[in-house]
């Protein structure tokens, strides 16, 4: 243990208090025992502001706000890190193929430049309402919106990288297409890549509670922080501030605590 | 340049066909039936296919896109499914209250924006920049409706600065005759400076909450560009023929004007969809408030309006831009010709 503590310094602290915070509130459920179960509600004990009984208080029918804020965290990153995924799986091979000077190549981009015209938040809660309110239609939005961005991404950082020697000299060597992007390719993007898909993730965590604040996606009972802060909404106005705060300050922390790690994972490979 | 201007131009037809079609896919291929969700569960049989009539959906689809596309050429969008106000009418009718939230967010994100990116960027490595760095991540990581949220309970409950978050003026104000639909510009327009100084005080929280929100695109490129621009070769020169501190700034401002107005520009257009949330927590009444509660009520014909408004906004927007940079910067002028 001692060990690992020496190793903490100036540089690795805030990756490892976000990756803690993150942790918090993946595994939050198992982390904690809850004096209140976040799924039953307390109906005298309606509105009871912050303090003894209830940390973070309650909301308006009674619903205990600190766990509920704790368990919103494993299905919001959950949607948030899967969807994020699934858009990388997806837009890896689009990017590379978009990183050919072929006919095709051009075709992908042009498809996805149109696609970037339309306001994707709106999209989202399109696609989430005429499809089916469930949270496999929101993860299926939230790939939808980043495919895009993560194959012009791809497709500019692999244009780079294959104007480099190192790569020439593959090829001049009889190196197969497959162990060019495996072996050379791949290796030298792969930091960008995992910095955008932190960063993507955060600006999912966003997106997924928007979509809960407007009353889709996931909704109550299932707590999630988006329902909670449009729970709270209408009270902000008359002084009841606990119930929005407590899970907007949960989505600023996760997204910070991405943004962190994104910050950092650039700054270590750029040092290679 | 007359002849780049021409090139983007003439790609606008060909775009706003697939962006208009694009409208229609997104809101008719859908794998679930929209019927089933507008009649509800215990709909009858004959309700649903009356439903279907109305909505024109018991027709192949094919035959429901080339109708599309010709009302769409004689400029019609079709009419909402609810009250059969006419889709364009009601675009028409909200675009200018959000044309305006835009405006006033813009402006104080590009200010803000400046201020704390040249601060930064001014102080270079100092503890000014670090600092900046901190609240710039801090901006970023808070999301606008949250943000906004905050607002309401600081400025208007605890310090009683603003008025009430429930719309563009207060429930006894008389709005202004309508001409243009945006209250502002109504209201300068009509000479009524009392009814422009209470729109004013409502359109402080929405636009403050956007603007301090998009401040970060603006502050992180700011800080960027001026960063590197100060570094760079003229104004190393520049210095080493005397001239002072703040001269060079404004030189490296000068630098800094295409990534801004790329940044401006793609806001702007973003921003008519973006914005719908914070129009809806405070109860702004524009376009995009409008949009989501079509979207929610699934009013077909309302919700492709406004996917091809939006889709062409953006549009139109990105081509003005491309021909605004041509002519700003010559490397790219010389490149393009």
């Amino acid at each position: 243990m001692k060990k690992y503590i020496n190793k903490i310094n100036k540089n690795n602290l805030p990756v490892i208090v976000s990756t803690l915070i993150l942790i918090n509130f993946s595994f939050g459920a198992f982390l904690y025992n809850f004096t209140h179960d976040p799924y039953t509600t307390d109906i005298i004990q309606r509105l009871t502001p912050p303090g003894e009984g209830f940390i973070f208080g309650t909301d308006e029918v009674g619903f205990d706000i600190f766990s509920r804020t704790i368990v919103a965290g494993k299905i919001d990153l959950f949607i948030s890190l899967s969807g994020t995924f699934a858009a990388l799986i997806i837009g890896l091979p689009l990017g590379l193929m978009a990183s050919d000077k072929t006919k095709n190549a051009e075709r992908i981009m042009k498809v996805l430049d149109m696609f970037q015209a339309f306001p994707l938040l709106v999209l989202a809660i399109v696609i989430v309402t005429m499809w089916g309110n469930n949270i496999r239609n929101v993860i299926f939005a939230i790939i939808l919106i980043n495919v895009p961005r993560f194959t012009r991404l791809i497709r500019s950082e692999a244009l780079t990288v294959r104007e480099s020697r190192f790569i020439e000299v593959a090829i001049a060597m009889g190196a197969s297409k497959t162990r060019i992007i495996s072996k050379h390719l791949l290796p030298n993007i792969l930091g960008t890549l995992l910095a955008q898909a932190s960063i993507t993730t955060a600006h999912s965590i966003v997106v997924v509670a928007a979509l809960s604040f407007i009353g889709i996606g996931v909704v109550p009972p299932e707590a999630s922080w988006g329902s909670m802060i449009r729970a709270g909404s209408q009270y902000m106005m008359t002084g009841q501030w606990w119930m929005s705060v407590f899970p907007g300050l949960a989505i600023f922390f996760s997204v910070l605590s991405f943004n962190t790690i994104s910050q950092y994972i650039l700054r270590k490979y750029e040092q290679i | 340049m007359l002849k780049i201007i021409f090139k983007k131009l003439i790609f606008i037809p060909i775009a706003s066909f697939f962006v208009s079609s694009l409208a229609f896919i997104v809101v008719n291929l859908t794998p679930g039936d929209p019927v089933e969700v507008i009649a509800g569960g215990i709909a009858t049989e004959e309700t649903k296919q009356a439903i279907r009539v109305e909505l024109g959906l018991d027709k192949s689809v094919t035959e429901r896109y080339i109708n599309y596309l010709t009302e769409l050429l004689d400029g019609n969008l079709g009419s909402s499914f609810y009250n059969k106000i006419p889709v364009l009418d009601s675009i028409n009718k909200y675009l200018f209250d959000t044309f305006e939230l835009i405006i006033m967010s813009l402006f104080i994100a590009v200010v803000l924006g400046f201020f704390i990116g040249g601060l930064g960027a001014y102080f270079r490595g100092k503890l000014p920049d670090k600092l900046t760095n901190i609240i710039l991540s801090v901006i970023q990581s808070v999301p606008d409706f949250f943000l906004g949220l905050l607002l309401i309970y600081f400025l208007f409950y605890k310090f009683e600065l603003v008025p009430a978050p429930i719309g563009r003026i207060g429930l006894s104000d008389i709005p202004p005759e309508e001409i243009s639909g945006g209250l502002l510009i109504d209201s300068m327009l009509a000479g009524n400076w009392e009814t422009f100084k209470i729109g004013l005080k409502h359109a402080l929280l929405p636009s403050v909450t956007l603007g301090i929100f998009y401040s970060s695109y603006f502050g992180r490129t700011a800080r960027n560009v001026l960063g590197k621009s100060l570094n760079s070769k003229q104004v190393e020169f520049a210095k080493s023929l005397g001239l002072s501190k703040f001269r060079m700034f404004i030189y490296a401002l000068v630098d800094a004007r295409t990534p801004i107005l790329t940044y401006v520009a793609i806001l702007f257009a973003g921003l008519f969809g973006a914005c719908a949330i914070i129009e809806t927590v405070f109860a702004w009444n524009g376009i995009g408030q409008w949009a989501i509660t079509k979207i929610l009520m699934l009013d077909i014909p309302a919700i492709q309006g406004f996917i091809l408004f939006a889709g062409l906004i953006t549009l139109f927007t990105y081509t003005f831009l491309d021909i605004l940079i041509t002519y700003l910067d010559p490397r790219i002028r010389k490149k393009t010709l």
